[in-house]
């Protein structure tokens, strides 16, 4: 819608056609871009369909709808928009018992579904004891609502996740780097589901507890579970990105409760991610990226010669995007030890998986238009999956984490990592002190 | 450890090597067959090497230590083991405001890291009544701790999770799925523990669909909506606090997997042309029922167009290797295939007929098949699937182009997988109470 | 444990946001014969034949009206192809009303 709204400023009269089960998404976008009176005339034709005449007979029938759309004079409130949301909701919005401010908070659609802490006043000071910002400090405006990520805000759905207050920094890093360029918002509301995987560097993660090793996606950890789930509450609260209205993931995708993991630096042979990525080893850094598919398989042998085949023969071509590589500690150092550096490993995966020739084609992409421009889906020419562009110049990442298995993971799709570094505030050895027992023991039988 | 357990109670010593990070998981696994003292020795090797100079190197640092667990007498103890300690806790355990319950809770091991709410005995008696069953009424037993699986603890867990009572049965019944899988390699005491991650992935069908709000449409595996965010959390703390499945303890999975937070969809029975996955394995259509599978992939695609043949060569190019496999398609595209003359097994038979890989992969992969012997050929096809039966086709998902597959393990087909759900006696007046416990946006 | 009747008053986790002015719509046309229409597609695959048939109407209907098209190569010109900035301008100079297809 934006480009419709783009030319409308500019004077000219637009029309949309829209597939009209995105009919509130794209209200819903263009009411956020300040045209909530756009003209869009909805129509069957489902996404990405081929099929020539039933196109042909459903633009048939709506056709004087669109020259009306562009003929018919301009209602008042065409002319002159009215506002729908209050200026000023009240500070404090509901009092009620436990189950009553759950249900209350997922009728209004600002949970995820699962239980939530109630956000009192004394709830919020207590996580806020976590940063040294001021509560009303903006960190970021978020799109598509251009919701105000103020530290309050953040603080408020981190405590309805379940965070501890020591997650603080990492939230406050997590919003600037989703805030960071527009590709994380339209990530979160396209048709292909892509999920937020966070990736924590630097001593901040063993500081709070965040898994590096057996079952870090798994949930079990406060840490990796709440961190996640908090993001995932302010993609919904702050950005205004809701299930079927702004997010129209066709399935969605189970990542979305919560996926973060800590690298295993200490027992990976390699640089760690956030040094690789120019940042130094003493910072704690969260990087974000988006998936939109993930797998396991194990390899054909655990040398370098079988991870690396492995890694080849079970890459599936259609993983729009960035394409990262999850290797186990042990994997990491069978790899380390025949030679293989994590740049010679990219560089092996890049040259050597392919596609059949006409893949791409088939799916009605042009190639070389798209390989320059085309950030999100990294397209590539001929037969080859991977290609660096200007704004993806880094196609393969290698994160190292997990137990000592044999397992390997792919993390498949989105556009490239941004990185941001998590800046702690001076009280934090005193707050780790506090919290770092907060583990579990499991009772032996 | 079960193997060495049967060898030693046929009178013949056994020593049993194990990885070291697994320690705790054999301990765990050998006490809770009864025999606590069973002798093993910790390895270096990493699990599934297959590097020989690591393997030589790992056993031949416990080459002694080998001899001496088979020569060594028995200690008094491991002659005669200490009984287990009768578990005897107190019915309440813990008083405390919520965030003291919530850590309480989570020290001891029992949550997902994520809010529970408090199981006080107002809360559970709510929940109780989604049920007829009574609370000590014992379902079975479940692996790994062989933990007695009440209606109580069911609904303990539910709490917990934040279900609403009208989830009871669906629980229950998923939970039968859990007691009665296959045993050996395909069942739940493989998947439900394994180092490959695997998560239980619930497909729901069935009128229950639409009374509980099970959402089929526009990102069901996303959160957002209460029934498939809590029904899959609970049976996941049923796992961990009924079955005694702890990270790193039992359940090994070495990178974990975001589906084990919940994996819940139902089909889009109404709008798909086929017949759903309930009728398929046997089922009336007004039957409700809850169907079981373990996947540790969740991977996406666009079909090459929206024709049969492009729907299903985009299926076969881009489907993630694994045992058991769930292949979720929209309805238009479910409607695309059918113009073409296509049913649900005609589909799995393309898919299986098609999607071909050489033998030499074959050997290499985690398969149990007579053709895993020999070295395979680089040039030399085989079917991957060898039983159409190994593909589920679920039909969901909002409008939208994509594709997704759901890979990973499940049960041996004609075993244990589906349960039929079973309705307390006044069901009609439950749906009613929670019906309109939906979310709805305010539009900005 | 606390009664389940314990009272909470909570904040709002919905973040605030700045109103944004409200922009009313360009006036229309008062007819379609003579004008150069502009038909923009954006990079989904049903976009251009949609568009293709939308030709191919506005031909049959209104035979003195011109088409003019423009094809995105990402999503969204405005948001994504700052570079295109200028030749989408000029475009949309040229043209007199502008028929958009998603495709998606």
């Amino acid at each position: 819608m934006y480009d419709a709204i783009y030319i409308e400023d500019k004077g000219k009269p637009t029309v949309t056609y829209i597939f009209e089960h995105f009919y509130n998404d794209s209200m819903s976008a263009a009411s956020s871009k300040g045209m909530p009176v756009i003209r869009v005339v909805p129509e069957a034709i489902v996404s990405e369909s081929t099929m020539r005449e039933y196109i042909a007979t459903e633009i048939t029938t709506v056709f004087d709808d669109i020259i009306s759309a562009v003929t018919r004079p301009l209602t008042a409130e065409e002319k002159s928009p009215q506002r729908h949301e209050p200026e000023n909701p009240p500070r404090l919005v509901f009092k009620g018992n436990l189950a009553e401010v759950n249900q209350f908070f997922y009728r209004r659609g600002w949970t995820d579904g699962l239980p939530v802490i109630p956000p009192t006043e004394e709830a919020v000071a207590e996580i806020l004891t976590g940063t040294d910002l001021p509560a009303d400090h903006l960190v970021a405006k978020i799109e598509p609502r251009l919701g105000k990520a103020t530290v309050e805000t953040i603080a408020v759905n981190a405590v309805m996740a379940g965070c501890l207050p020591t997650y603080m920094p990492l939230l406050i890093a997590g919003v600037q780097a989703f805030a960071a360029n527009p590709g994380p918002a339209m990530m979160a509301v396209s048709t292909g589901s892509w999920a937020p995987f966070w990736l924590v560097n630097g001593i901040v993660a063993a500081d709070i507890n965040l898994n590096c090793s057996y079952g870090a996606a798994s949930p079990g950890d406060i840490a990796n579970a709440t961190i996640g789930r908090a993001m995932g509450l302010i993609i919904k609260n702050v950005c205004g990105i809701r299930k079927k209205i702004e997010d129209m993931g066709v399935y969605g995708n189970p990542g979305k409760y919560s996926f973060v993991a800590a690298e295993n630096e200490a027992n990976s042979p390699w640089e760690p991610l956030h040094v690789e990525r120019g940042f130094s080893k003493d910072d704690s850094t969260i990087t974000l990226t988006f998936p939109q598919s993930f797998q396991q398989m194990l390899p054909f042998s655990t040398d370098a010669k079988g991870i690396l085949a492995t890694v080849v023969g079970s890459i599936v071509p259609a993983r729009f995007g960035l394409f990262t590589l999850v290797l186990t500690p042990n994997n990491a150092q069978s790899l380390a030890n025949e030679g293989w550096s994590k740049q010679a490993v990219k560089e092996y995966i890049i040259k050597n998986t392919r596609v059949h020739e006409d893949y791409y084609r088939r799916l009605g992409l042009d190639a070389p238009q798209a390989s320059e421009q085309n950030t999100f889906l990294a397209v590539s020419s001929g037969s080859e999956i991977f290609h660096p562009t200007k704004s993806g110049p880094d196609p393969v990442h290698i994160y190292v984490y997990g137990g000592f298995g044999s397992w390997m993971g792919f993390l498949q799709g989105g556009p490239s990592p941004i990185t941001k570094k998590v800046d702690l505030p001076k009280n934090w050895v005193q707050l780790v002190k506090k919290f770092k027992n907060i583990v579990p023991n499991y009772v032996r039988y | 450890m079960y193997d060495a357990i049967s060898i030693e109670e046929r009178n013949k010593p056994t020593v049993s090597l194990v990885n070291e990070g697994f320690f705790n998981d054999a301990e765990s696994a050998s006490r809770s067959q009864g025999m606590p003292a069973l002798r093993y020795i910790t390895t270096k090797v990493p699990c599934e090497s297959s590097i020989i100079a690591d393997i030589e190197a790992g056993v031949d640092e416990v080459i002694d230590k080998i001899i001496t667990a088979l020569t060594k007498p028995l200690t008094a103890e491991e002659k005669v083991p200490k009984p287990k300690e009768t578990e005897k806790p107190q019915r309440i355990i813990f008083k405390g405001t919520l965030e003291e319950v919530n850590c309480f809770f989570y020290q001891r091991g029992w949550t997902d890291g994520l809010p529970i709410i408090p199981p006080t005995e107002e809360a559970v008696k709510e929940m109780m009544t989604g049920t007829d069953y009574p609370p000590d009424h014992l379902l079975g037993k479940l692996q790994s701790r062989n933990g007695k699986t009440t209606i109580e603890k069911i609904a303990i867990n539910a709490v917990m999770a934040g279900c609403l009572p009208t989830y009871m049965p669906v629980l229950i019944a998923g939970t039968i799925n859990l007691i009665e899988s296959e045993p050996g390699f395909s069942g739940y005491t493989t998947f439900g523990f394994s180092t490959g991650s695997w998560a239980p992935f619930w497909s729901i069908n069935g009128p229950i669909r639409n009374e509980i709000n099970v959402n089929n449409s526009s990102g069901a595996f996303s959160p957002g909506n209460i029934a498939n965010a809590t029904i899959g959390r609970a049976i996941g703390l049923i796992v961990k606090n009924i079955g005694g499945v702890r990270k790193g303890i039992e359940d090994m999975g070495t990178m974990g997997d975001p589906m084990k937070y919940t994996c819940v969809i139902s089909e889009n029975e109404e709008a798909s042309p086929w017949e759903p996955l309930h009728v398929e394995l046997g089922y009336k259509k007004e039957d409700s029922t809850i169907t079981l599978s373990f996947p540790n992939c969740y991977c996406q695609h666009i079909p090459y167009s929206a024709d049969a043949d492009g729907i299903l060569r985009s299926i076969v190019d881009n489907m993630p290797r694994g045992m058991r496999y769930n292949i979720v398609i929209t309805p238009t595209h479910a409607k695309n295939l059918f113009r073409e003359g296509y049913d649900k097994a005609k589909v799995k038979k393309y898919i299986a007929e098609h999607k071909l890989v050489t033998t030499a992969r074959m050997q290499a992969m985690l398969v149990t098949t007579a053709r895993q012997t020999g070295k395979g050929s680089e040039t030399e096809f085989v079917q991957l699937i060898e039983d159409p039966r190994f593909i589920r086709v679920i039909v969901g998902g909002g409008p939208g182009a994509f594709i997704a597959h759901l890979v990973g393990g499940g049960a041996t087909p004609g075993k244990k997988e589906i349960q039929k759900i079973e309705l307390p006696k006044n069901w009609a007046k439950l749906v009613a109470k929670y019906k309109n416990i939906v979310p709805n946006y305010a539009k900005y | 444990m606390e009664q389940q009747s314990t009272a909470y008053e909570v904040l709002s986790p919905w973040a605030k946001a700045d109103p944004i002015s409200l922009h009313g719509l360009a006036p229309r046309l008062n007819k379609v014969d003579g004008k150069t229409i502009g038909l923009l597609c954006n990079n989904k695959r049903a976009a251009p034949l949609i568009l293709e048939i939308t030709e191919k109407l506005l031909k049959e209907r209104f035979p003195t009206a011109s088409i003019s098209r423009f094809k995105s190569q990402t999503f969204s010109v405005s948001a994504l192809e700052k570079e295109r900035e200028g030749e989408f301008n000029d475009w949309i100079n040229e043209v007199d009303a502008v028929i958009a297809a998603v495709g998606d």
